[in-house]
């Protein structure tokens, strides 16, 4: 595949894999190879094929035909011991620490260096101690894992991979929840695991990072293998077009602020929660607003007690220019109209066991089925509407929302609250661990909502996003507002304030909620965790 | 595009495949193996009046296994219907002896519901596990029922108060009607209305649903008051049955209650399940009893076949589990919500 002189040993070599499920053909005919000292981009949107093809590699499901080869071992495949065995480790979005246990017992998790059938600790800690050198990692061995950042228990899973020798690492959309330091962080490490002859795949949707981090790039589309190339001779946009296959780039560009904010919907002043202190917020109609800051910033927390969903000490708030009660409870809030897609899709948006229709009724089956029994195709049929509006297609209304993709599953969430009267929808990371194409339909849908007299609220951690899509972008440091910076402001500026903020919020004691435990995540992690 | 588009082609596990109709229905075909079985051995096991006894013995059970149907779906657990029940039977049996028996059935109603909506206020309210804060319940009801008794049995001499426990028409007694009744309401309610959709939502994912606006306290302790409820009238129909009631709470018959739900195939994780389900846990469980007590078999061997049972039950849900999620790579992050299922898990439930 690749004209290599100087050809290094093969570690990861993937060729010819074919996968179908029924009715679907995930995998036609996939080769790659990953180098000792390489890392290996693997980019798609989803439904490309990405998420078959790690779990072949890694195991968890078995290929129709074609082969993988580990370290020069053939796998029978659909055995996860195997590929382990045969030298690989598979980095998951959703990491595998039990954060109950202490970071060298994750470390060793079920791999403890024994004597005698005793645990040999000082061999496992002189084995920690090397490895956290290796990865930057600085937490202590006993340290409870599950209060550590998200960024070092990543970290403890690559550790993982390195006590144990494994010369191939799969990763799994690995920047996804860390913020812009922490990301960098990261490639460093997966730089220095390439420097010591590893090599490691990489998946991601954050195409920069692909670039920035790997050496070869491959594009899967539709479940074949677009093309392969030295990552210095792809760009963004030759990125994006061989993902999208006929798509031109001017459908992924934002949409620019169309018409100027109308009338006041909402205002919020004197919000103070556990880590969350909101001194006053308008919303016009019209308006995306976009939250900006570092992961464990509060922004969370922020939308989760303006839906209702966390506890507030004080708040005050006037929707239409009328004083209401606080909403304590989300039922309460949506009944003023503010409704939360949160962060956690597959935690706190759906019910993933369930009909794609069903989670767009949820809360609502009585309107939803027009308060005659609920039946699926009462549910589908008033489902429909709002769901074409998101781009779902209305065909696939009867599936488990468990087997949509994440882009889907956002969607879902959105067209539950497009079908009931909302002025205000708050979206938490709506665009996190989607696909571009799902991404477009987003934004565009955002805007088509906001046209007609909402207010949108958002959060992401890709800040490029929320300075490009929003309106105002409200820059949130330690759960406080520390600035507001009009739409067209740079990535540059956000950081600036926001580096500068926690700076600030850090050194003064009485805002030290940055290490607040929030209720859900990783978006409250700390992000000065110990690194 | 409309009515139509419901149906999903591609959807692993459902519509007309072996093992799809299996893992929904298997409990069914298990059902009928057994029937089919025990009547070979004892053709009498059909006859007309046999059927109506085991319906009238198992009416108590089954009607408690409704309520317990609503609490398991929404996750929770409810080990306090046989003290609720004994308490409720004592009720209506001490009422019964001076005042019409429709009073007395009224107040044991109305006992059991408190009881009930006291569980869910400790449930949902006092944020108390489920599991705890009905054992707990179950001791209060129990010492509350002797202390206010004395633990002396009581007697009823009064005829229409056995009306509903020992009354038949065409030779089909009352209890087993009320149970029928009861069962079809509770399924329809359970499986088409927005309440009903509520419970499986709350079960199935407890934040999302709140996140969506569904009042997920109310919901979970209106499953725990059905409960009481139920077991009240279980309660009401033992005494008339009987005319007399014993203060002593049989812990025995939470487990009875407990196996037919669970036997039926509702998830103990929450969410999945449905009352028809429940319906042939107590068709199974009953052709058992009543089968071994036809052939003759011993007592203790049945409680060594009836806890044989509840395991296997519960280990074919596990094996489902694993069939579904071939090598799941995860092992670390407690989700709170059930592993996405691929059966065919339909809006009904079916």
């Amino acid at each position: 595949m690749t004209d290599q002189t100087m050809m290094p040993e093969r570690l990861l070599e993937v060729s010819h894999l074919t996968k179908a499920y029924p009715g679907v053909r995930a995998l036609t005919d996939v080769s790659f190879v990953a180098h000792a000292g390489e890392v290996h981009g693997l980019v798609g949107e989803n439904g490309a094929g990405k998420s078959t093809l790690l779990k072949i590699i890694s195991g968890a499901v078995r290929h129709d035909a074609g082969a993988v080869v580990i370290c020069g071992t053939h796998l029978a495949g659909g055995d996860p011991h195997e590929a382990s065995a045969a030298g690989s480790a598979t980095i998951y979005q959703e990491l595998t620490i039990v954060p109950d246990l202490s970071a060298v017992s994750n470390v060793f998790l079920g791999h403890l260096p024994q004597r005698f059938g005793i645990v040999d600790a000082r061999r496992a800690r002189a084995a920690f101690a090397d490895a956290a050198d290796t990865v930057g990692l600085t937490a202590r061995a006993g340290a409870r894992a599950g209060g550590l950042s998200t960024a070092a228990q990543q970290l403890l899973e690559i550790m993982r991979a390195l006590v144990l020798g494994k010369r191939v690492v799969i990763m799994d959309e690995p920047t996804a929840s860390l913020g812009p330091e922490d990301s960098q962080k990261l490639h460093a490490v997966i730089r220095s695991l390439r420097d010591t002859g590893h090599a490691v795949v990489y998946v991601s949707h954050d195409l920069d990072a692909v670039l920035e981090v790997c050496d070869t790039v491959t594009v899967l589309r539709e479940g074949s293998v677009i093309e392969t190339r030295p990552a210095a001779e792809w760009q963004k946009s030759s990125l994006i077009s061989r993902m999208l296959g006929g798509v031109t780039l001017d459908t992924v560009a934002p949409g620019r602020p169309s018409a100027p904010a109308g009338p006041a919907l909402l205002q919020v002043s004197g919000l103070r929660a556990p880590g969350v202190h909101l001194e006053h917020l308008e919303l016009r109609a019209g308006e995306i607003v976009g939250l900006a800051g570092l992961v464990g910033s509060g922004r969370t927390r922020l939308l989760r007690a303006l839906a209702g969903a966390e506890r507030v000490d004080s708040g005050s708030i006037t929707v239409g220019g009328s004083a209401r009660r606080w909403p304590t409870t989300p039922r309460r809030a949506l009944s003023l109209g503010i409704a939360l897609a949160p962060e956690d899709r597959k935690h706190q948006g759906l019910l993933l066991g369930r009909p794609a229709a069903w989670n767009v009724a949820l809360g609502r089956f009585a309107v939803a089925a027009a308060h005659r029994a609920v039946r699926a195709v009462r549910l589908a049929r008033w489902a429909e509407p709002a769901s074409t509006r998101v781009g779902f297609s209305s065909s696939r209304l009867g599936a488990l929302a468990g087997e949509l993709s994440g882009g889907n599953q956002q969607k879902l969430v959105l067209a539950r609250w497009l079908s009931r009267p909302t002025i205000c929808l708050l979206l938490d990371e709506p665009t996190r661990g989607i696909d571009i194409g799902a991404k477009a339909q987003i934004f565009e849908t955002t805007r088509e909502i906001v046209g007609e007299g909402r207010a949108v609220v958002w959060s992401s951690s890709d800040l490029e996003e929320v300075v490009r899509h929003s309106d105002r972008i409200l820059v949130v440091a330690a759960g406080r507002v520390v600035a507001e910076l009009p739409g067209g402001s740079t990535v540059h500026d956000v950081l600036e304030i926001s580096y500068a903020a926690t700076g600030d919020a850090l050194a003064e004691p009485s805002g030290a909620v940055s290490n607040a435990s929030a209720g859900s995540g990783r978006a409250s992690t700390d992000s000065k965790g110990p690194v | 595009m409309t009515s139509a588009s419901v149906t999903t082609p591609g959807r692993r596990g459902s519509g007309l495949t072996v093992g799809g109709f299996l893992r929904s229905y298997g409990i069914v075909v298990a059902l009928v193996i057994l029937v089919g079985a025990i009547t070979v051995a004892q053709p009498g096991f059909l006859a007309y009046g046999n059927l109506m006894n085991i319906l009238s013995q198992w009416a108590p059970v089954g009607i408690m296994g409704i309520g317990m149907t609503y609490v398991v779906i929404t996750g929770g657990f409810d080990l306090s219907v046989a003290a609720i029940y004994s308490l409720c039977a004592v009720v209506a049996a001490a009422l019964g002896r001076s005042e019409p028996p429709l009073l007395a059935f009224a107040v044991a109603l109305l006992v059991g519901l408190v009881v009930g909506i006291a569980n869910g206020f400790v449930v949902t309210g006092l944020r108390v596990n489920p599991f705890i804060a009905t054992l707990g319940m179950s001791l209060i009801i129990s010492g509350v029922t002797l202390v206010l008794t004395g633990n002396i049995a009581f007697v009823v001499n009064f005829e229409p108060f056995t009306v509903l426990g020992t009354g038949r028409m065409l030779g089909i007694p009352f209890s087993g009607m009320l149970l029928i009744v009861l069962m079809v309401v509770a399924g329809l309610i359970l499986a088409y209305t927005p309440y009903g959709q509520a419970i499986y939502a709350v079960g199935g994912n407890t934040e999302a649903s709140r996140l969506a606006g569904i009042r997920t306290s109310f919901t979970t302790a209106s499953s725990y008051a059905l409960s009481g409820l139920c077991a009240a009238i279980a309660g009401i129909i033992t005494a008339s049955q009987l005319s007399s009631a014993q203060p002593s709470t049989n812990q025995n018959l939470v487990f009875d209650v407990l196996t037919v739900v669970i036997v039926g195939g509702t998830s103990l994780t929450g969410g999945r399940g449905a009352i028809w389900r429940t319906a042939v846990g107590v068709a199974i469980l009953a052709t058992l009893q009543n089968g071994f007590n036809l052939l003759d078999i011993d007592a203790y061997y049945q409680n060594i076949i009836k806890g044989l049972i509840i395991i296997a039950a519960l280990a074919t849900v596990d094996w489902r589990r694993m069939l579904r999620r071939p090598g799941s790579p995860r092992t670390a992050p407690p989700s709170p919500t059930p592993a996405p299922s691929s059966t065919s898990d339909t809006l009904t439930h079916r």
